[in-house]
């Protein structure tokens, strides 16, 4: 049987023994999903609303100041008068106990008087919501300071968000090729496991006293796992772009090259486990080890400058740290292949790559694992 | 005509010699079968014969073939089914079989392995779903696939169920009606005398004795073991040993209860005298048998080891 046959049939056995591997798709498929949608709904889901607040407005004693800022706070979009209109203080007070509204409003007993109270709950006393109403009342204090006095203000603040790239890069997007990058990466580093299993079983001595052709087997093999990671990568991209509105803006060279030099780079990692693991639990808890340490230090879930200093250089080592960056440079930002970064971190993964697939061959070799019995 | 010629074959591991001399050749067409103890070389010297351990001594010849310039041409040649039964455990018996055929040059249709190994209503169950019999089969049944005229089979019953035992005798019975030549290891001994042509008997290492099954039991001692068992009890049992201790032909006696067991180089002759004995007396005998030399009588006086199964 000529090679493509016998490739063809190599291929289509794998595809049929990794359709058949419940464990495989669990945890390349449907943990993965399952990993992200929970990061995504607790970090992401809630920071593209704007900020409203509820809460009760007491004016026990109508005056023209008190109208006046009534008006004005009933004006502002993010503040959400409850029932609509003033209430007694009593009333207002039980609310913020029960956490009915986030704050109550007292606004001034009469035209002379000056001061405000803000009431909140002794709970929410140092929370975000909080800081923000007292900035928005603080905010309108000044105004009406500065029109008592017919005064302009002088100083001026204006927001502007920025990042490193061409496009925005939320939270979302960050998470989402986060996500891509570790499960192809898990995919690798676990998913030699097999090659453990054959090894104990005798599968692989059962194929060396057949002529069949070793590296076709190999290929057919790393074949099947490069379609698998592809199938991660189109089920994680569908799920963030149109579940979670993730935007990507795709180089397609360049997503092509971090893909295929990151995939092959930890299966060769999980080679390297297995040139060492006799049993399939020895592997398992290696590779768990490996990915664990990974998954938070590379970057993964968190943005790395926002982890202790002490601990970032360990970050800027491992190979996940530049399989995720590059996933983002090549998915988020469209970088082309003609940046010193992308061609930096596809160097770091190919380092990783050659030097576990060398160490991996050598221990196989010394160790005879396959030879002996 | 030798099919494989096997010389002064050696092979160790650190200290342990595992193989310290073998020599034998393999006719086209016999069941050659080596049995011995756990720890013999069987399974070493075997895996050196099928290119998976390097002997560090001897040499190893197919006909004109050698591993050293035919090592594809040899495994084209040959089938092995190795002790762990390897397989892909998710494939059927169809898809592993199918799977298999690829690596080979010529292959003989799947449906009719099946048809041979009794697994045609199996096909279509994942192996992982399969008895250890029939995995065993299938086993075989790969090892048929490439249609290889010599086929390695290293204790393919152990384990199994008797009558799982039988479906592979039936197996292996017919492959020789096709002409194949099988080279067998096992450990029971039955099976050895039933299968084989010539048998191999291996202990530490080295080769005690090759010949056909009844010519090593023939080179046993003639004593025979003669049982009778009386009705009328001990006392008759006793007076009958007493008899046959003063035949000329009865080497020793021993008694058990009503049953008198003697050894003797002339089973008839005894028989006939303890018969007209028995008459006189008005014994009445309920049982006699001779039992049959077996090769395990063979393997305990050429080893002098117990065997175990």
């Amino acid at each position: 049987m000529n090679n493509f046959n016998q490739f063809k049939k190599m291929f289509s056995a794998q595809l049929k023994l990794t359709l058949r591997e419940k464990q495989a798709w669990f945890w390349g498929i449907f943990f993965p999903v399952i990993l992200m949608v929970i990061f995504m709904v607790i970090f992401s889901g809630s920071s593209d609303n704007e900020f409203e607040s509820e809460i009760a407005i007491v004016a026990d004693n109508p005056n023209p100041t008190s109208e006046m800022l009534l008006t004005q706070i009933t004006q502002l979009p993010i503040l959400d008068v409850k029932t609509g209109e003033p209430v007694s203080r009593d009333t207002a007070e039980r609310w913020v106990k029960d956490q009915e509204v986030d704050a109550a409003i007292v606004l001034p007993e009469s035209a002379e008087d000056t001061s405000f109270v803000l009431v909140v709950n002794k709970e929410d006393e140092r929370g975000v919501t909080t800081q923000a109403l007292s900035a928005i009342l603080d905010k309108m204090v000044q105004q009406a300071n500065l029109s008592a006095v017919g005064a302009a203000p002088t100083f001026d603040i204006q927001f502007e968000s920025l990042t490193s790239g061409n496009n925005e890069l939320n939270y979302t997007d960050f998470l989402l090729t986060g996500m891509i990058a570790l499960s192809i990466a898990q995919g690798g580093m676990f998913g030699m496991v097999d090659l453990v299993e054959m090894r104990r079983k005798g599968l692989i001595k059962r194929l060396r006293m057949t002529p069949a052709k070793m590296g076709i087997f190999g290929l057919s093999d790393m074949v099947m796992r490069l379609l698998f990671s592809v199938i991660q990568i189109l089920l994680l991209s569908l799920i963030g772009v149109f579940i979670f509105g993730a935007n990507l803006f795709i180089s397609f060279p360049s997503l092509i090259i971090v893909f295929f030099i990151g995939a092959l780079s930890f299966n060769a990692l999980g080679y390297l486990f297995s040139s060492f693991s006799t049993t399939q639990n020895a592997y398992m808890g290696v590779a768990n080890i490996v990915s664990f340490v990974m998954m938070f230090l590379s970057g993964v879930f968190f943005p790395i400058e926002t982890m202790p200093d002490w601990l970032q250089p360990i970050s800027n080592l491992l190979p996940l740290t530049y399989f995720a960056e590059g996933l983002r440079d090549s998915m988020v930002y469209e970088t082309g292949l003609f940046s010193s970064t992308l061609w930096f971190g596809i160097g770091v993964l190919v380092i990783w790559g050659v030097l576990s697939f060398v160490l991996g061959s050598w221990l196989y070799k010394r160790k005879s694992i396959v030879a002996a019995r | 005509m030798n099919v494989l010629e096997v010389k002064n074959l050696q092979k160790s591991f650190g200290s342990i010699r595992a193989v310290q001399d073998i020599s034998f050749s393999v006719e086209a067409g016999e069941v050659f079968t080596i049995i011995g103890p756990n720890g013999a070389g069987k399974t070493t010297t075997l895996e050196m014969i099928e290119g998976l351990v390097t002997p560090d001594h001897g040499e190893i010849h197919f006909g004109e073939m050698n591993w050293g310039h035919h090592a594809v041409a040899i495994k084209m040649k040959i089938g092995v089914q190795p002790q762990s039964s390897a397989m892909f455990d998710l494939l059927t018996p169809e898809e592993n079989l199918d799977l298999f055929a690829t690596f080979y040059e010529k292959a003989r249709p799947t449906a009719e392995i099946l048809e041979l190994i009794n697994l045609t209503e199996h096909r279509k169950n994942q192996v992982k779903k399969l008895s250890g019999g029939q995995r065993q089969r299938l086993a075989i049944g790969l090892a048929m696939i490439s249609d290889p005229d010599i086929i390695f089979l290293d204790e393919p019953t152990t384990g199994l169920d008797p009558q799982a035992r039988r479906h592979i005798w039936d197996i292996i019975l017919e492959l020789k009606k096709l002409g194949k030549t099988t080279i067998l290891t096992t450990h029971y001994m039955e099976e050895a005398e039933k299968l084989s042509d010539r048998v191999c008997i291996v202990d530490q290492g080295n080769i005690v004795t090759i010949d056909t099954p009844s010519a090593l039991i023939e080179k046993l001692t003639k004593e025979r073991e003669v049982r009778l068992s009386f009705l009328d009890g001990e006392k008759a049992a006793e007076e009958g040993a007493i008899f046959a201790d003063n035949l000329n032909s009865v080497a020793r006696t021993e008694r058990e209860g009503a049953v008198l067991k003697l050894w003797t180089i002339k089973p008839e002759d005894t028989l006939l005298e303890l018969f007209k004995f028995t008459k006189e007396k008005e014994f009445q005998v309920e049982q006699v048998s001779i039992r049959e030399m077996s090769l395990e009588d063979v393997f305990i006086a050429f080893t002098g080891k117990e065997w175990r199964d």
